[in-house]
């Protein structure tokens, strides 16, 4: 076991959690601080990869209230709203087998771990990255959660968003997400048929990464006002 | 393609960060590659100028598959032609010209050498042992991928000393030093390992032999370039740290209680320094050739001894400008844990900008650091203790009052940074000390 931060930050833009993220690398990358797991919720956005074809995969309606922001992460593009718990583990792979592969299968397994906490039998699918609801009945594979990452110096930023309760139309709707098409996409509330608030999934969640990952999870103050750096959402966070 | 784990065998480039023609650092981004749904960065093993991108954007490759080809600066590289974005196909061809130059082009795909007709590509690590050793790389037969040799080869090779059956290999090559340590000397064959010296003095009744550790070799090596390089002047000034006490007793119990992060003078320090450094941008360069280098950021070293006298080394704490007071505080804290309890590698201090050093721990209340290389400065200091000190009452009359003094020096290379300036310095970080005021 080691220890590590979790920062968990509630509502944050996605340019900012992209930011904090950098810096918290930086820092972890130094061992300036402890690996830390980051967890927010973003405000609605679309984001791309550096692999996402732009013509196939974006169809945003001009009505949407959605920002669109081009990311420096593996995978195609994807889409964030409330009530999705995003989680960005920002770890030295170094210490986790130095393998990238291993790094997503691990991902997908923490993921699995939570979704298991709830009674959801999730899966994953060989060379479709995620996890997803196996077929029942009629019904196809599910999506589920979405992972993408990046990797600098071994130390990872992006990591996985997990719908927990929110409406997964703008997936097939505005995007082509992952760039699959004809894929469904669903959500933890829809799969229980009940409710279901990201809060209640964070310690499903935190309990999976530190089993997977072997981490001591030590929470860092997330609202004292005074944070670990000058980024505007420590401001923010002082503020609510 | 590097080795991106086990599991992973080929990758995709997806972007390029460099162009042909560029000149690109050691352990700058180079390529971005992809796999699965992970993009990574893949820093550059070499300095040198990008001479060919073998492998386009789009193009997924095996691992050890040469990607790109970097010519040492300064070496005639031909100038980019379209031939030079070669297919993969064409990578056997196009490699053997460049190994023939003393540059590191990237991954060989060609068996290990017999000897050492030309550079093959070694990793940092691999060079930095090399150096210390004063061994050859290219001299070594390498079990890596393409013939690499790893680090586990470098070190069974210093052990067992030079292969009897190569012995044309043991002959250093006249080429530049192995890893690119600018403004080195690089002292060669000067520091070669536990091998019995034949010449070595016999022990007297009492002494002790010990083998060097690679971190004493590092230490020394680097302590005597460095004063072969800069011209080293110390000045000293006394800071009346009153208002940092106080503002450390206000602050202590509630930083302790919240962020178990105990505020120490090794936090206000290093966080007046910084906000200093932006007045005196020289004391945060380098010199580079014959250029100065300055830059708006501060990559900030804290020396860290290491228990028992196993060394030195300084963790680098990365933007330190952008650091608030606790930021600071934990960094230094975590820094100091992890470099003492070994989890911290030599490898992941570098690109300091300045460093601090505090030998004040002990008692000590003045000395001359000798500077961490390339920087041109560094900052010690030394015992806080309380002192008589003569200032002015509020009648404007010389008093004796009792003040805790801390004695600071700065260690600056007068190649680049002058008196005046560095007098300047230390007045303008006393000034803040003295004149401390909570910034959050």
């Amino acid at each position: 076991m080691s220890g590590a931060y979790l920062l968990d930050a509630g509502l944050v833009p996605y340019r900012e959690a992209l930011e904090l993220q950098r810096t918290l690398a930086a820092a972890v990358s130094q061992r300036a601080i402890p690996e830390t797991i980051v967890l927010v919720e973003h405000p609605p956005v679309i984001t791309t990869g550096r692999r996402t074809e732009l013509e196939k995969e974006l169809h945003i309606p001009e009505s949407a209230a959605v920002e669109l922001v081009e990311t420096d992460r593996g995978g195609k593009s994807t889409y964030h709203a409330p009530g999705q718990l995003v989680c960005y583990p920002i770890l030295d792979l170094g210490k986790h087998g130095k393998d990238v592969k291993r790094y997503v299968r691990d991902l997908e397994r923490a993921i699995v771990g939570t979704l298991a906490a709830f009674e959801l039998e999730a899966t994953t699918i060989d060379g479709l990255t995620g996890v997803w609801m196996p077929p029942t009945g009629p019904r196809g594979p599910r999506k589920i959660a979405s992972i993408g990452v990046r990797v600098t110096r071994w130390v990872t930023t992006h990591g996985y968003a997990l719908n927990v309760d929110l409406d997964p139309a703008p997936f097939t709707e505005w995007i082509t997400a992952c760039g699959l098409d004809a894929a469904e996409f669903t959500t933890m509330a829809r799969e229980l048929h009940r409710p279901v608030t990201v809060p209640e999934v964070k310690p499903a969640a935190l309990a999976a990464l530190a089993e997977v990952f072997g981490l001591e999870l030590d929470a860092l103050p997330a609202d004292g006002g005074t944070g670990l750096w000058a980024q505007p959402v420590h401001e923010k966070l002082g503020t609510r | 393609m590097p080795q991106m784990g086990v599991s992973v065998s080929e990758g995709t480039v997806t972007k390029w960060l460099k162009q042909p023609g560029e000149a690109v650092a050691l352990d700058e981004a180079l390529l971005e590659i992809s796999t699965d749904k992970v993009d990574t960065e893949v820093p550059s093993p070499g300095e040198g100028i990008v001479a060919g991108i073998l492998v386009g954007e789009g193009e997924t490759v095996e691992v050890g598959t040469v990607l790109a080809v970097i010519a040492p600066a300064g070496s005639a590289v031909p100038e980019p032609t379209p031939e030079a974005v070669a297919p993969v196909a064409a990578v056997e061809a196009a490699v053997v010209p460049a190994a023939a130059t003393p540059g590191s082009p990237l991954p060989a795909a060609a068996a290990a050498p017999p000897s050492g007709n030309g550079r093959t590509f070694v990793s940092p690590v691999v060079a930095r042992i090399a150096s210390e050793h004063g061994v050859d790389p290219t001299s070594i037969p390498g079990t890596g991928t393409g013939g690499r040799v790893t680090k586990k080869d470098i070190l069974a090779h210093i052990e067992s000393g030079p292969p009897a059956p190569a012995p044309a290999a043991a002959a250093p090559l006249p080429s530049a030093p192995v890893a690119p340590t600018p403004a080195a000397p690089a002292p060669p064959a000067a520091v070669r390992p536990a091998a019995p010296a034949p010449a070595a003095a016999p022990l007297q009744q009492g002494e002790v032999e010990e083998p060097m550790t690679a971190m004493r070799r590092g230490v020394m090596e680097h302590m005597r370039r460095s004063l072969d390089t800069s011209a080293h002047v110390t000045s000293a000034i006394e800071v009346d740290l009153s208002k940092i006490v106080a503002a450390r007793e206000r602050l202590k119990q509630e930083y302790q209680a919240a962020y178990g992060v105990n505020p120490t003078y090794l936090a206000f320090v290093p966080h007046a320094t910084v906000e200093t450094l932006r007045d005196y941008p020289w004391i945060n360069a380098e010199l580079r050739g014959e250029s100065i280098v300055t830059r708006p950021f501060v990559n900030l070293g804290i020396a860290v001894a290491l228990e028992d006298g196993k060394g030195l080394i300084v963790p680098v704490i990365r933007n330190a400008q952008d650091l608030n007071l606790l930021g600071m505080a934990r960094a230094i804290a975590d820094l100091a844990t992890r470099a003492r309890t070994k989890k911290l590698l030599p490898d992941d201090v570098q690109g300091g900008t300045f460093t601090i050093t505090n030998p004040g721990g002990f008692g000590t209340f003045h000395g001359t650091p000798i500077i961490s290389q390339p920087q041109v400065g560094i900052l010690g200091t030394y015992a806080l203790v309380k002192r008589p000190w003569v200032v002015q009452d509020e009648l404007g009359q010389d008093v004796i009052a009792i003040r805790p003094l801390m004695n600071v020096t700065l260690t600056y290379d007068h190649r680049l940074v002058d008196g005046a300036y560095s007098g300047g310095f230390l007045r303008d970080l006393r000034e803040r000390l003295e004149n401390w005021e909570q910034p959050e």
